[in-house]
């Protein structure tokens, strides 16, 4: 096969599972076509190619927010132009894997907040849950529509050096990042128009109409134009750019909390003819700011009284209140064990090895081990509040290990796992970065939803593991293929 | 029995016009084989309809909106509520055996939860203190009692130097405080001995004078005794909370109880009175009568506190920007 200067200097990252080359440096069949449409670019088309990405992104805004010292940094999120591509095989696991992992996780919720049944049964040791901030004993005996409560999820996944696929996390609360999941789509169609109907990749565009399904399908009241909205934080928030996004492409309202009011245990929202009666409520606000009456009484982001309107099954709230004991990480290593449990199955996808560090003997383990570890605390995400053992200094690691001892509930360890490494276009030439995937799965009442795809995130510095916005990441679009 | 005729009134005054007010009350008392309801009304500004339910501690919460422009909204609760007085541990069991017994509750719902003891600063003085009290072979009964009577003596009951917000460290340095301060103290010191210990929100109603938090709601805690249950220690009275004390609602602390508490939108200022008496059935002339101006017992969304009130408007655009920043998106 005839390849360019730019796609021949590629070399594999040793003792990694390279997505596109296979152990004997050959490209992998699913990464062939691609490949082969990519060299026959010149260089300087591929350069402005990345530059008419670079562009698009900037004129349509699409940004985050990283926070720094207290100040907000709106930035682009990178975009690099060569694809991740799944193949349909692999992405079956996938599919399969999370809605088992999602089915266990619906189902500890409503067994953690009515008869809790797997702690009586000692499956999950009581304090782990009762001492998680997240284990809201406002949601006890609360009953939420169709038992779901987590109707959308984003799973962590990463592949180990044998390229099999571990879940890194649960993100069961506020899952983001699948803007960009459709937004790197449509980018590539305009960067390669020819190249997605070539190579059968399944379209992920679906998304904003199953969500949108599923939202009214949870309207208590029985009619036929229920009213959804979308409650954002506000324009600081980082995710903002995702909320106006998704109200958009599902043509629903963008609210925040000061458009809404309760009456009388109903939700309204303000509208320039009055109150408008609101049904379902997709919130991306915290828990503990949803509602100033009951949780913290400094917020104002949230609307007084509307947890006595969920109460009463006034309002539907995506995702539930209170589903942060579910994706707590120490709640994470007892995943495996629910699936067991509840679905009687054996977990298609694997947990990395997690270290309570309330355990002393787990303690003590990580201490001498730290080099290789990752440490997390137990309730932070995008990569805040993490040690990386390998790259940490004497310093670091002993401040770090401070921290721990002062509450080590609080915080986890999991081995350094060799992420997978994908192509990406780089300085004009192909080059091995980390990366990982995070599918989104919707729960509704006819069963969970996973679009064919997800976020890849990749960390674009050279030997880096870390793949978080935050934290210096860019992102791929994602093809699964038929 | 005695029966007891308790009327709790509310009110918030503003110094200008609210609205939106949404509030939350537990001011239904527990119905229980030591204490029942004969009748109770509730009678709110503007006459929202009040919604209830059973809340995780087992008590019955209500909570309504007031949206209409208001610039006060008073709260009316009348009960009679007849009392039976309760027998005494008999504490027959050996003590060891008695803490063992508690002991093994420590990972059960719902010990557990009665049992966690909240971050404070002052913890190895404490410690040294609770050592210095508890005595050897000394029963859970004994022991609780016993610190019961530590609190009493060495707090200083002294209304207005402290508020819903002081912190335990703070009200333990003061040395001083009001019933829900003493009951907090000693409910730390209990769960510390693993005895668990939770908060009870109520109303005090002896038939003699010189009890102290009368004309208020008042507070107290609840040990549980292994072979007898949950038993009421007073220790802004140093006494056993029996037939005088009515309950409202038990939790792990005053936030799970707070009688009443709301947010608004509004103007900055207001003042809170809290008047509570108490009609003996006994002697019905006799009413026995007294208010209480208590600072801030709400939140306010808007802005409240001295610090701020230079600049509501700034105030409120900083928690914005903080606050929507500080908005996990995993």
């Amino acid at each position: 096969m005839y390849q360019s200067a730019h796609f021949s200097e590629y070399n594999a990252i040793s003792g990694v599972w390279d997505e596109m080359y296979n152990e004997n440096h050959n490209i992998r069949e699913h990464y062939q076509r691609v490949i082969s449409y990519l060299s026959k670019e010149s260089a300087d088309n591929l350069n402005k190619k990345e530059e008419l990405a670079r562009r698009l992104f900037m004129t349509q805004g699409i940004t985050f927010t990283v926070y720094n010292s207290g100040e907000g940094i709106e930035k682009i999120f990178p975009f690099d132009i060569i694809p991740r591509i799944i193949t349909g095989n692999e992405w079956k696991l996938v599919e399969k894997g999370i809605k088992q992992r999602l089915t266990a996780l619906n189902l500890f919720l409503r067994d953690v907040y009515h008869d809790q049944f797997i702690i009586k049964d000692g499956i999950i040791p009581i304090d782990v849950i009762y001492s998680c901030p997240h284990f809201l004993r406002e949601m006890y005996q609360l009953d939420v529509p169709h038992d779901i409560y987590v109707h959308i999820a984003g799973i962590d996944l990463i592949r180990d050096e044998k390229g099999d696929f571990y879940v890194l996390e649960d993100n069961l609360r506020t899952p983001s990042g699948v803007s960009y999941m459709l937004e790197n789509r449509e980018i590539t169609k305009r960067l390669f128009p020819d190249l997605l109907p070539q190579c059968n990749v399944r379209s992920v565009t679906d998304y904003p109409n199953i969500l949108y399904k599923n939202l009214m399908a949870l309207s208590p009241r029985q009619i036929s134009n229920p009213t959804v909205v979308l409650l954002s934080p506000g324009i600081y928030n980082s995710a903002y750019f995702e909320h106006t996004t998704l109200a958009r492409l599902m043509g629903v309202e963008l609210v925040e909390g000061r458009d809404l009011v309760v009456s009388n245990h109903k939700v309204y929202m303000k509208t320039t003819t009055g109150l408008q009666q609101v049904d379902v409520i997709y919130r991306r606000v915290d828990d503990e700011f949803l509602d100033p009456l009951v949780f913290n009484p400094a917020s104002v982001l949230g609307v007084a009284g509307i947890m006595s309107a969920y109460r009463k099954g006034n309002v539907a709230i995506v995702n539930a209140i209170g589903n942060g004991v579910a994706d707590d990480k120490a709640i994470y290593s007892y995943v495996p064990e629910m699936i067991r449990y509840y679905l009687n199955e054996e977990p298609l996808l694997k947990n990395v090895p997690t270290y309570q560090l309330r355990n002393a003997d787990e303690r003590e383990y990580t201490f001498a081990n730290i080099n290789t570890m990752v440490v997390k605390k137990t309730n932070e995400s995008g990569g805040y509040g993490m040690l990386m053992g390998h790259a940490a200094n004497e310093q670091e690691i002993a401040d770090y290990k401070k921290e721990i001892l002062k509450d080590p509930r609080n915080f986890i360890a999991q081995p350094t796992i060799s992420l997978s490494a994908a192509p990406c276009y780089l300085q004009g030439s192909l080059q091995p970065r980390r990366i990982d995937l995070r599918p989104y799965a919707l729960c509704g009442p006819d069963g969970i939803e996973i679009v064919p795809g997800g976020l890849t995130r990749v960390a674009l510095k050279e030997g880096s593991l870390v793949v978080n916005s935050s934290q210096g990441g860019g992102s791929k679009d994602t093809w699964v293929l038929d | 029995m005695p029966e007891f005729k308790i009327q709790h009134i509310t009110r918030y005054t503003y110094e200008g016009m609210v609205r939106d007010s949404a509030n939350q009350v537990i001011l239904f008392p527990i119905v229980d084989v030591h204490q029942d309801v004969l009748k109770h009304t509730l009678t709110i500004t503007g006459n929202p309809v009040v919604d209830t339910y059973v809340d995780y501690y087992g008590n019955e919460v209500g909570s309504f909106t007031y949206l209409e422009k208001h610039s006060r909204l008073v709260i009316n609760s009348e009960v009679l509520v007849v009392t039976k007085p309760r027998e005494l541990p008999a504490d027959a069991m050996p003590a060891s055996e008695q803490w063992q017994k508690l002991q093994a509750l420590q990972y059960i719902v719902p010990y557990i939860d009665f049992l966690k003891h909240e971050y404070f600063e002052a913890l190895p003085e404490l410690q040294t203190v609770i050592e210095q009290q508890k005595q050897d072979n000394e029963t859970p009964y004994q022991t609780a009692l016993r610190l019961c009577e530590y609190v009493y003596r060495n707090f200083k009951y002294l209304p207005g130097v402290t508020t819903v917000e002081t912190t335990l460290t703070e009200v333990w340095n003061l040395k001083a405080g009001v019933c829900q301060d003493f009951a907090h103290i000693l409910i730390l010191m209990l769960r510390l001995l693993n005895i668990p210990a939770r908060y009870v929100s109520g109303y005090i109603c002896p038939n003699r004078n010189g009890m102290r938090g009368e004309g208020a709601t008042h507070a107290w805690a609840e040990v549980y005794l292994p072979d007898y249950g949950w038993l009421g220690i007073d220790p802004t009275n140093n006494c056993v909370a029996n037939e005088t004390h009515v309950r409202l609602a038990v939790g792990r602390n005053f936030s799970d109880c707070s009688p009443v508490k709301g947010v608004y939108k509004g103007s900055s200022g207001h003042m809170l009175e809290v008047k509570v008496s108490v009609e003996y059935q006994d002697q019905p002339s006799n009413s026995n009568e007294s208010t209480s101006i208590l600072p801030g017992n709400s939140f306010v969304q808007a802005a409240e506190s001295e610090v701020f009130t230079t600049n509501s408007y700034r105030r409120y655009r900083e928690a914005l920007l903080l606050q929507q920043q500080q908005q996990q998106q995993q």
